[in-house]
């Protein structure tokens, strides 16, 4: 049987003062590859500061939908005592390339504890879908300006992979209108 | 996860279905964990893992001339590129994902063949110029039905659309600057410039699928938000943008038919070799069997690779339980 | 700049950017056939670093001699070419990739830090850029090499192979150039033979605490960089095929 590993959860902070995003996933053995992984698909290029990944079956979500329903346990609940959780939540429905957006943290016994507090406390916005982390499952790049410089700093550099590099190509369709396909033929 | 995909048997299924269609008219996505038709998961499922396979065996067509690239700065692109088309098979298999199919299974059914993925990518590069031919015109034709699919109403595969479009920008325009460079460069640039958009030219038609009138899947696809346009459309669009911009650079198309039409400001083609599109689809195109046999090889080869870093992990979690 | 100087400085510049040229190539041999999806975009990351690298070297010697980086790239023989037979050797499997490029980052990321304070102001600000990359590239490749080395036997045991084949070919990372004495006199690049001790320290570590058999008998260890592997010449045809296809072709 083939192993494509276990997959994780890749939130990913443009600068710090905006929240963690859920990007995608990728596939990984074990923490530290996992965030190694995350820093070469999600930060090929810019923007990015800081990056979390969690295993994803140790992620809790619930949807606008499923709240509505009162489906409110998820499977077997996370074994914890009392502790933290992270909580992530989706606002709009418009086109985007990230899907929750970090909040948050809650104390609370179970995941869905700690749902009825985030819903509690973060009502400024309407949630369409929720993720809660506990926190201890969380792994986190490291945070020093070292760090930030050699995994993030330098996609910025790399403009060959942005299209703005190559913006002066051609020229716009309007432009043509007339003409058939073989006139040119040799 | 309680799973709730719902069949036509359902008690509840016409009235669900009914709320599911709303909410896809209304414009709101939907996400892991809502209801939806078992047809609905069914018909993603099938896209979102032939894209996924399209993007992965992509690689190799343009994959085999990156030792050749020309310059330091055209290899760095290419690389970039190659990689890129990595990164949307990764994006794209994770939002299949999501729908509860898991990466090995996907990858078993392209490994054994019983998967299909584009069919232009079982075309050969033959020299350096289908390398900006491919960028310029295959690329181009997968971002118009990718610009559609970012539209979809399935939330994780329109976020993996909207990054693969960004991304997808790059890649059209480094091709597009690179066959215009040849086409204006010297006789031999010019040439394999002229041979490259030959070969390509209709191949990267018969990229967005048969007329509508045969293409059973669209009607159900439209309706459910998953496609926004239809085949038909998709490629009158491509056709549109490339037609023209291939002809000022004072490259020509091998199709006898083209022309301009006033009346609906579409650039028409000739007919569409159906024949070949098949042949190729069936698994009878030139590079079919090379393409298969080189995923294969590489997963055969990773596989050590992969058990390694398993059993590696699993020593670690013990060490840590232990602890 | 003293003649003699600008000349030594020239050819160091051209061995890094030969080395990291080479390495590249090897790398992106991988592009569309690595292990596991994430990993084939892993490596192509460190395959687009190198790349810039020997870019940037290139670049250093443009400013000293006018050199084009892409005539040098794609229109010197492999008696012109000056890079280490390491980067040479066929990209083998997975594990002689990644104990390759980890032999070469843990080298590389050394020089630099080490080349940091050059009193060459145009070096010293490229090694600035580059360092970024490749501490990570070590992070990168350092983990690789643990957990091939403590994953299955069948890792352990190719990864050892690939060991006692590298380890006299990474030897000629410290073998100075002709004239590089004057370039470590004028504080222009570092003394390799303190590098060495350092590289051998950190490398013999990891690579035990891998579950890797040190010391080797290194065999065979090559000096001269005029010389290359009987792979060069094949690497440079297939590399220079396109850029030498049209010679009336001035831009690609
Ligand atoms: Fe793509
Ligand atoms: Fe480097
Ligand atoms: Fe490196």
């Amino acid at each position: 049987m083939d192993t494509q590993w276990p997959r994780w959860e890749v939130f990913k902070q443009d600068s710090p003062n905006k929240p963690h995003q859920a990007v995608g996933s990728v596939h990984a053995a074990d923490p530290e590859h996992a965030l190694l992984t995350a820093r070469n698909i999600f930060a090929r290029r810019p923007q990015a500061v800081s990056m979390w990944v969690v295993r994803a079956e140790d992620i809790y979500s619930w949807t606008q939908e499923e709240v509505a329903e009162g489906q409110m346990t998820k499977g077997e609940s996370y074994q914890a005592q009392v502790g933290q959780y992270l909580v992530f939540r989706k606002t709009s429905h418009k086109r985007s390339m990230t899907f929750v957006d970090y909040v948050g943290e809650v104390e609370a016994a179970t995941p869905e504890e700690a749902l009825k507090k985030a819903q509690a406390t973060f009502t400024d916005a309407l949630a369409l879908a929720w993720w809660i982390v506990p926190a201890d499952r969380v792994y986190k790049s490291d945070p020093s300006p070292e760090t930030i410089q050699s995994w993030f700093a330098p996609a910025k550099d790399k403009t060959y992979k942005q299209q703005q590099y190559y913006a002066t190509v051609g020229s716009h369709i309007s432009k043509h209108k007339v003409g058939r396909g073989v006139e040119d033929e040799e | 996860m309680p799973v709730k995909y719902g069949v036509p048997s359902d008690p509840d299924y016409n009235e669900r279905l009914a709320e599911f269609e709303a909410r896809i008219k209304r414009g709101e996505k939907i996400e892991p964990g809502d209801w939806m038709p078992e047809e609905y998961r069914r018909q993603l499922i099938r896209m979102i893992s032939q894209h996924a396979h399209s993007e992965v065996v992509g690689m190799l067509p343009e994959g085999a001339w990156i030792t050749r690239a020309p310059t330091l700065k055209r290899k760095m692109i290419l690389v970039a590129k190659v990689q890129d088309e990595a990164g949307h098979g990764q994006y794209l298999y994770h939002a299949a994902e999501t729908l509860g199919v898991s990466r090995e299974a996907m990858l078993e059914a392209l490994l054994a063949g019983k998967a299909k993925y584009s069919s232009i990518f079982n075309y050969p590069t033959l020299t350096w110029a289908d390398i900006g031919t491919i960028g310029w015109l295959v690329d181009g034709a997968a971002i118009k039905n990718q610009t559609m699919l970012a539209a979809c109403s399935y939330g994780p595969y329109s976020r993996a659309m909207v990054r693969i479009c960004a991304e997808e920008t790059f890649h059209h325009k480094q091709g597009k600057e690179m066959v215009l460079l040849y086409a204006k460069g010297t006789p031999k640039q010019r040439q394999m410039a002229q041979d490259a958009i030959n070969r390509w030219w209709w191949p990267a038609l018969m990229m967005m699928g048969p007329h509508d009138q045969d293409s059973p899947n669209t009607e159900v696809l439209v309706r459910w938000g998953i496609k926004t346009k239809t085949n038909d459309q998709v490629r009158q669009e491509f056709i549109n943008e490339h037609a023209p911009e291939i002809l000022e650079a004072g490259l020509t198309l091998p199709d006898p038919d083209l022309r301009y039409d006033e009346k609906t400001g579409n650039w028409l083609h000739g007919p569409i070799n159906w024949d070949e599109f098949w042949q190729v689809v069936n698994g009878n195109g030139p590079m079919n069997k090379e393409r298969l046999e080189a995923r294969r090889r590489a997963h055969a080869e990773g596989a050590w690779v992969r058990e390694a870093l398993e059993a590696y992990a699993a020593k670690r979690q013990r060490t840590a339980v232990a602890v | 700049m003293r003649s003699e100087v600008r000349e030594a400085l020239i050819a160091k510049l051209t061995a890094l950017a030969d080395d990291e040229v080479i390495l590249a190539h090897r790398g992106s041999e991988w592009t569309g056939h690595g292990p596991i999806l994430e990993e084939d975009i892993a490596l192509a990351n460190i395959v687009q670093d190198e790349l810039g690298h020997a870019t940037l070297w290139y670049g250093l010697r443009q400013q000293l001699d006018g050199s084009d980086p892409d005539q040098l790239a794609f229109f010197r023989d492999a008696y012109g070419y000056r890079c280490c037979e390491l980067v040479e050797l066929p990209k083998g499997d997975w594990a002689f990739t990644m104990l390759r490029q980890y032999l070469y980052d843990l080298y590389e990321a050394l020089w630099l830090e080490a080349a940091q304070h050059s009193t060459y102001k145009p070096l010293a600000e490229a090694v600035q850029k580059i360092m970024r990359e490749e501490r990570f590239h070590l992070q990168h490749t350092q983990a690789w090499v643990e957990r091939l080395g403590q994953g299955t036997d069948e890792s352990n045991r190719r990864l050892q192979q690939a060991l006692d084949m590298q380890w006299g070919y990474a030897q000629q990372l410290f073998v100075p150039i002709p004239g590089e004495e004057l370039l470590v006199a004028e504080g222009i690049v570092p003394d390799l033979l303190p590098l060495r001790e350092r590289w051998l320290e950190h490398s013999t570590r990891h690579l035990q605490n891998a579950g890797l058999k040190l010391p080797i008998n290194p065999g065979y260890q090559p000096t001269s960089r005029a010389y290359h592997t009987e792979h060069l010449w094949s690497i440079l045809a297939e590399m220079q095929s396109t850029a030498r296809w049209d010679a009336e072709a001035k831009v690609w």
